[in-house]
């Protein structure tokens, strides 16, 4: 009798190991399950270590309190943030201001980025061509080189030193408004940051087939009707997307608000959380840090809400496919004037600045006379600069070059590519669980300012976790970082990109007999690289200029051109800091013709 | 007689002993061949000068070669605490600033040891022995512009609080740079001294705001809210006060030793106000220390004896022999033009209480930032 028992139990297990075979051949289930354990490791164990270190004692709390035991259980620093007379300055004011510049910044630079990539991918607007290769540049010159252009434009005499352009050619001085604060910290960044809308509209754009366009004009709909009807509804995504990594990136950047707003004391939650981490109360920078991050959380949710990610569109099919330029007529040179104003403010008068600056003798002594190639090729000279050579025969900073263009490359390719594989698994595996999973965690890095994500990497890889050995000090683990950092922006693409892909196209091979790699490699993969593609570039270029992230983290033998860039400037070796920055815009500049080449060879 | 010469001899003898234990035997050759076979060294250190003085070396000992690495010492610590923890030993040396925090986490923890060539003993005070070698002092002062100005325009730290310095005095960020945290908690500590200051200046005792516990917190208080102007970095100040053709330039609190920037750029014109009650300035130590566990000890040795120079200041210690900078050697003239650090009026940082109480002072800043 125990016979058919056991047979019945063996057919029950195996229905339902068959069912678990057949949950788990659904490729991106696999891929899902992959993706998860990656996250876990990148993702949640840094942020399981930031809710763990705020409830814990460090070592260094023993200067605030004396009843301070490290490594003890306390709410101490909950009660710093929120109930103690510093609450008023690190928490409340300095979130005003994050939340009131990040809103601004973002929505101008939606607006700039949006229009500009609608006027190349749609319209017969002359030189199309260069100023979509230019749209990025904005965004490889190092903010801080936009505040100090704006300084050297509109600096009032507040904080002493040399009057502005303005002052000295009008003789009116600027009122305090305009020289420091939120003004100039909305403009700034705002012209620093319309490339992400730039990138991810107009790739959304070249894939939208014209003829949904077209169809509407047929319907007799007014060119602003199709605008509002048609195409817009079409970049949604787009436009969410890079609304959300604006905002988000905006409210964790120190740089610019911390030069042009410390003035005239205007503190932003990134400053506070820069400076808690330096000095060494990273606890209470990991609690602003969540505050950053439920506020990131809050708006993504209140757009998700009131534009309903479900209303995305299908416009990649397996037809024809067409992009027809509308003609711009009488519009089109006003129009190319405003965009040359735009790239003159953004990118031209930076970088003149920039590289003028390289070639004074004395810092900020613009006169020609005393222009000089001593801090690009001078050979070591004690007068000047300390003794070191100029960084083209500086030993340290080539090395430091390569080591910023493997790091850049490394995280660009393992993040674009773990990019698409999100997209893949988020949207084919939509309205599910494990999907949700993988989208959420992957995005909670953008969140988390640079400075915190770097802090909480070295406080959990200096040691060794089960079988992961410590990292600390070795390539792979600021790589590691850049990945996890950046992975919200390639997945961001991956989803816009992989949304827009009908399933039919992957359907019908399918059916064809195609093996999942083959379909993925074959169509998946071509459909997508023009978004994966941009997620690529924007990756490379933030890791040439990724600093706050890493400077916890690199060696001197991992050091890369920024953090020497950043030692120089501390110093006030303009000159010097300067000219790596023109070196990485070099590189960087390089880097995308190479990709954009690349891609075109992959039939986009 | 026979006793007394004795007693000569013996006396002779003990000058003797106590003779060779002064100049005891610095054996620089054993460390040097011990040294070349370790073939380098690694140092963290909080300047760019580094890399003067490790030139300098690798030319007196060829076969040993310098990497020097420049960083913020609060990153040094950081950075020496993970390699620690990671067992991933790097530097060989560490030379920063912030003793405070250098002896608390890395000093008490063993992470970091002292280390005095036996030949400097004599020559440097036990202050700056113990519990790590002092290489150097600095000073951070008031500058102000001598092209506009012909005379000191400050006589009291009290009167950067006045109507007539209202939005002109120019601070660097101390949330920012830990040095100007040692500087407030320092006048906080001098408490007294700045009441007593406060009664010669206005001829009447302080009072003080509601809550605020002495007349250091007073002053940090009066100068927030006179508009006191904060600064990211220290090079920035000297800029701000010292840019040739200001209308109205302003003062500034700033590293004695910034004047050096007036060589790099000939447009700066700035000098210390070397004379204000109740001190002119606050020194503040850099420490060099051995970390533990590195791999080159022999010559991270010789390049801290090499770091210290020798009793004209020397090829190793030269990048330092400059104007508010203050050497440690007893045996070392100040360098020319500059008075030493006893005849000029300062208080001194105490790392203690830095330790104990910088927060505090750092937290009523941020408290009144307004």
């Amino acid at each position: 009798m125990p016979k058919p028992a056991v047979s019945m139990e063996k057919r029950g297990t195996t229905i339902r190991f068959s069912r678990v075979k057949n949950y788990v051949r659904q490729p991106h289930i696999v891929i899902s399950l992959i993706l998860l354990v990656i996250l876990l490791i990148i993702v949640i164990l840094p942020f399981a270590k930031m809710i763990e270190d705020s409830f814990v004692w460090q070592f260094a709390d023993t200067r605030l309190s004396r009843n301070a035991e490290p490594g003890g259980l306390t709410l101490f620093h909950w009660k710093r943030v929120f109930a103690s007379a510093l609450t008023q300055n690190i928490l409340f004011r300095p979130l005003m201001n994050s939340v009131s510049t990040s809103l601004s910044v973002s929505l101008l630079a939606m607006f700039i980025g949006s229009f500009l990539a609608l006027l190349v991918s749609r319209t017969d607007l002359p030189f199309k061509k260069i100023i979509a290769t230019m749209a990025v540049l904005p965004y490889v010159i190092p903010s801080y080189i936009h505040a100090l252009a704006w300084l050297n434009l509109f600096k009032n005499s507040r904080i002493g030193g040399a009057a502005g352009v303005f002052q000295y050619l009008t003789g009116i001085t600027p009122p305090d408004w305009l020289s420091y604060g939120y003004f100039p910290i909305v403009v700034t960044l705002s012209i620093h940051y319309f490339p992400f809308t730039f990138l991810l509209v107009s790739a959304a754009l070249t894939s939208i087939d014209s003829r949904l366009e077209e169809s509407g004009e047929i319907l007799g709909a007014t060119r602003f009707h199709i605008l509002r009807r048609i195409t817009f509804p079409l970049v949604l995504p787009a436009l969410l997307s890079s609304f959300i990594l604006t905002f988000s990136r905006v409210l964790g950047t120190f740089g610019t608000p911390y030069f042009l707003g410390t003035p005239v004391r205007y503190y932003t939650l990134a400053t506070q959380i820069y400076s808690n981490i330096i000095n060494r109360i990273p606890s209470v920078g990991y609690i602003l840090a969540f505050v950053l991050i439920i506020i990131s959380s809050a708006v993504i949710y209140i757009n998700q809400r009131m534009i309903g990610k479900s209303k995305s569109f299908v416009t990649i099919a397996g037809k024809g496919f067409r992009v027809t330029e509308t003609p711009l007529g009488k519009l089109s040179y006003p129009l190319l004037c405003l965009i040359i104003l735009l790239f003159i403010a953004s990118v031209i008068l930076p970088l003149v600045l920039l590289v003028w600056q390289t070639l004074t003798l004395y810092p900020n002594d613009y006169s020609i006379k005393h222009l000089t190639l001593l801090f690009w090729i001078g050979e070591a000279n004690t007068v000047f600069a300390e003794g070191e050579a100029g960084i083209l025969l500086n030993p340290a900073i080539i090395r430091a070059a390569w080591n910023s263009i493997k790091l850049a490359l490394v995280a660009s390719v393992i993040a674009g590519f773990l990019g698409i594989f999100v997209g893949y698994a988020v949207v084919k595996g939509r309205n599910t669980k494990l999907a949700y999973a993988v989208e959420q965690m992957s995005f909670l890095p953008y969140l988390v300012p640079g400075i915190a994500f770097g802090a909480l990497y070295l406080a959990l890889f200096s040691h060794r976790i089960g079988p992961l050995p410590a990292l600390y000090g070795t390539f792979a683990l600021v790589a590691l970082v850049c990945i996890a950092k950046n992975l919200p922006f390639t997945g961001r693409a991956g989803i816009t990109s992989m949304l827009q892909i009908g399933s039919e196209l992957e359907e019908a091979s399918e059916t064809l007999g195609a093996r999942w790699i083959t379909r993925f490699r074959k169509i998946i993969l071509p459909l997508s690289i023009q978004g994966a593609i941009s997620g690529f570039i924007l990756v490379f270029i933030t890791v040439m200029r990724e600093l706050s992230l890493i400077i916890l983290l690199v060696t001197p033998e991992t050091r890369t051109l920024t953090t020497m860039t950043f030692r120089y400037q501390e110093q006030g070796y303009t000159q010097f800091s300067s000219a790596i920055s023109v070196l990485i815009i070099i590189i960087v500049v390089f880097g995308e013709l190479i990709s954009r080449r690349f891609g075109k060879k992959n039939g986009i | 007689m026979k006793k007394a010469l004795s007693v000569l001899c013996i006396l002779a003898l003990v000058l003797c002993i106590t003779g060779a234990g002064v100049a005891e035997t610095f054996d620089e050759e054993a460390l040097y061949a011990a040294a070349k076979k370790e073939g380098e060294v690694n140092i963290y250190s909080y300047s760019s000068r580094v890399f003067k003085f490790g030139k300098t070396f690798e030319a007196k000992y060829p076969g040993v070669k310098v990497n020097g690495f420049d960083m913020d010492s609060p990153e040094i610590v950081t950075k020496v605490l993970a390699e620690q923890s990671a067992k991933n030993y790097v530097a060989d040396v560490i030379f920063l600033k912030d003793p405070a925090t250098v002896v608390n986490e890395l000093y008490h923890k063993k992470l970091v040891y002292n280390y005095v060539p036996s030949d400097l003993v004599s020559l440097i005070p036990a202050m700056y022995r113990e519990p790590l070698l002092v290489h150097h002092a600095s000073v951070d002062a008031l500058v102000y512009n001598d092209e506009k100005m012909s005379a000191f325009p400050i006589k009291s730290l009290w009167d950067l609080t006045t109507e007539a310095w209202k939005g002109r005095t120019i601070l660097s960020d101390p949330q920012k740079m830990s040095e100007f945290v040692e500087v407030l908690a320092t006048i906080v500590q001098h408490s007294d001294e700045m009441a007593a200051d406060y009664k010669r200046v206005f001829g009447k005792e302080i009072v003080l705001s509601p809550g605020v516990e002495n007349a250091g917190f007073e002053w940090i208080l009066r100068l927030l809210n006179n508009d006191v102007i904060i600064l990211g970095s220290t090079n920035s100040v000297s800029e701000a006060v010292g840019l040739s053709d200001q209308a109205n330039p302003p003062v500034g609190l700033t590293a004695y030793s910034r004047l050096r920037d007036k060589e790099k750029n000939p447009n700066l014109k700035f000098d210390v106000i070397t004379k204000v009650e109740p001190v002119m300035g606050v020194a503040t130590e850099v420490v060099v220390a051995m970390v533990k566990g590195g791999a080159h000890p022999n010559a991270a040795k010789l390049l801290i004896h090499w770091m210290m120079g020798d009793a004209k200041g020397g090829e190793g210690y030269e990048p330092y022999f400059v104007l508010g900078n203050f050497a440690v050697r007893t045996d070392v003239p100040p360098p020319k033009g500059s008075m030493s650090l006893s005849e000029l009026k300062l208080w001194k940082a105490d790392a203690d209480y830095v330790w104990n109480e910088g927060q505090k002072v750092l937290d009523f800043w941020v408290t009144h930032l307004k």
